[in-house]
């Protein structure tokens, strides 16, 4: 039996790997898609839903970093905006009932709204840095990141209840 | 002591990864645009698996349309025939031209130099943060790339120039529509000189510098590098003027839209050979 924490690192990687993968599948299938559909914010949102606020700060900090060696962008801001959103959404999670596929949907789309207002607000007010709005397809991303976090976890609730008989 | 630090357990984790996170922050300001050494390191980690994942879609989608889409390949084919047919009868006449002018050792030797001075790759990633700011390639620095050398696409236009960091297998490229990329570039019929940067808000171009009393410029104009910044080289054509507005300061406020298509960015080259200079 493996320790806890070593399962948690486990699945973390994992998780961080799909977002990867998608990500550089998004991008072959076409390149809008990227500016609407955050692949990296879905995978804090949810992997904290799973884990708790620790395990969505840590993962905030490790996609950010993906993000920001992948980016001219300055290192380190993806990754404090999602260390932020991972934690406040396994604490908020936790004090209040999400489970409901429509309250779900409506704290996901909340979270990457969260996510994506700290990173433009992180690049624009300290960095002098415009927000890449993509002709609006930015504005789709709340939408995108509640839709596919909804989806998601209402899939793995499917599987560990089938597991757990 | 323990009990609070289970207690603020998730308290304690947050600010000890902001507080990280705003160190990576500061090391990078002395820095200024070379990145640090953990930058590179997660960068020369990661971009091979890039690569790899690139490689296993380039494999997917070769089956899917060498095995089962076929419905165009006949038309397709046809189409090729043809350009080929006249790329050919071009050639002929450029080889013709050029043989005029030079002696035959003098032009085997400037066909062998434009053959060597160029490499072709594959787009394998893009900027996770801002599609429009960069690009990752599969070729690096075993293949001689080097930073600030010009990239364009395959109709030839201007897309870029590789930045740091530069990893053995893969390159990153500063796109022209990165808000700090600068390329100077003349208009094709007025000569109007001015300088292109980038609006990655947008993932379109700025026109800068131009006097708001310069009214010889008109919208649809071509934009073709001079090669004056001594990066990218004379000849490129990086976009078309879109508009023209007149404010209250100095310069006009003019927007271009760049030939820089994602749509048909699968494929770049890279200009080795050393370029830049008077045109």
């Amino acid at each position: 039996m493996k320790p806890s924490w070593l399962r948690d690192v486990l699945h973390g990687g994992l998780t961080l790997l799909a977002a990867f993968v998608v990500h550089a599948a998004l991008r072959w299938i076409t390149v809008p898609f990227l500016i609407a559909l955050d692949v990296y914010a879905v995978a804090v949102i949810l992997f904290a839903l799973v884990k708790g606020e620790i395990a969505g700060a840590v993962m905030g900090t490790a996609c950010g970093l993906v993000i920001d060696s992948f980016s001219l962008g300055v290192f380190g801001l993806a990754g404090m905006a999602g260390t932020v959103t991972g934690y406040l959404t396994g604490t908020i999670s936790r004090k209040i009932n999400v489970l409901s596929p429509g309250r779900m949907l409506v704290f996901s789309g909340l979270m990457g709204l969260l996510d994506f207002s700290l990173w433009a607000l992180l690049t624009s007010v300290f960095f002098g840095r415009g927000f890449p709005w993509g002709g609006g397809m930015a504005l789709l991303r709340p939408v995108a990141t509640a839709l596919s976090v909804t989806l998601l976890y209402a899939g793995y609730r499917k599987i560990k209840a089938r597991r757990d008989g | 002591m323990p009990r609070f630090l289970k207690a603020h357990r998730g308290g304690i984790v947050l600010a000890a990864l902001l507080i990280g996170q705003l160190t990576v922050l500061s090391i990078q300001v002395p820095l200024g645009d070379e990145p640090s050494y953990f930058e590179k390191a997660v960068f020369f980690v990661l971009a091979p698996l890039e690569h790899a994942f690139h490689g296993l879609f380039e494999a997917a989608g070769r089956l899917w349309s060498r095995y089962v889409y076929l419905r165009t390949v006949e038309g397709q084919n046809q189409q090729m025939r043809d350009e080929l047919f006249h790329l050919r009868q071009e050639n002929l006449l450029l080889r013709n031209e050029i043989g005029r002018l030079k002696d035959v050792r003098e032009l085997e030797g400037f066909l062998a130099g434009v053959h060597s001075s160029f490499v072709v790759a594959s787009v394998i990633g893009v900027d996770a943060a801002n599609v429009y700011r960069s690009i990752v390639i599969d070729r690096g620095s075993r293949d001689g790339l080097k930073a600030n050398m010009a990239v364009i696409d395959r109709a030839g236009n201007l897309i870029g120039r590789i930045v740091n960091p530069v990893a053995a297998r893969e390159a990153t490229i500063q796109l022209i529509t990165d808000d700090n990329c600068a390329v100077n570039v003349r208009s094709s019929e007025s000569r109007v000189l001015g300088q292109l940067t980038g609006d990655a808000k947008n993932g379109r171009c700025l026109l800068r510098y131009i006097l708001a009393t310069e009214e010889r410029l008109a919208e649809g104009e071509e934009l073709i590098t001079t090669g004056y910044d001594r990066i990218f080289p004379p000849g490129l054509k990086a976009g078309r003027v879109t508009s023209i507005a007149k404010d209250n300061s100095l310069f006009r406020k003019i927007e271009v839209k760049p030939y820089l298509d994602f749509r048909d960015l699968g494929r770049v080259a890279v200009l080795t050979a050393p370029t830049g200079g008077r045109p």
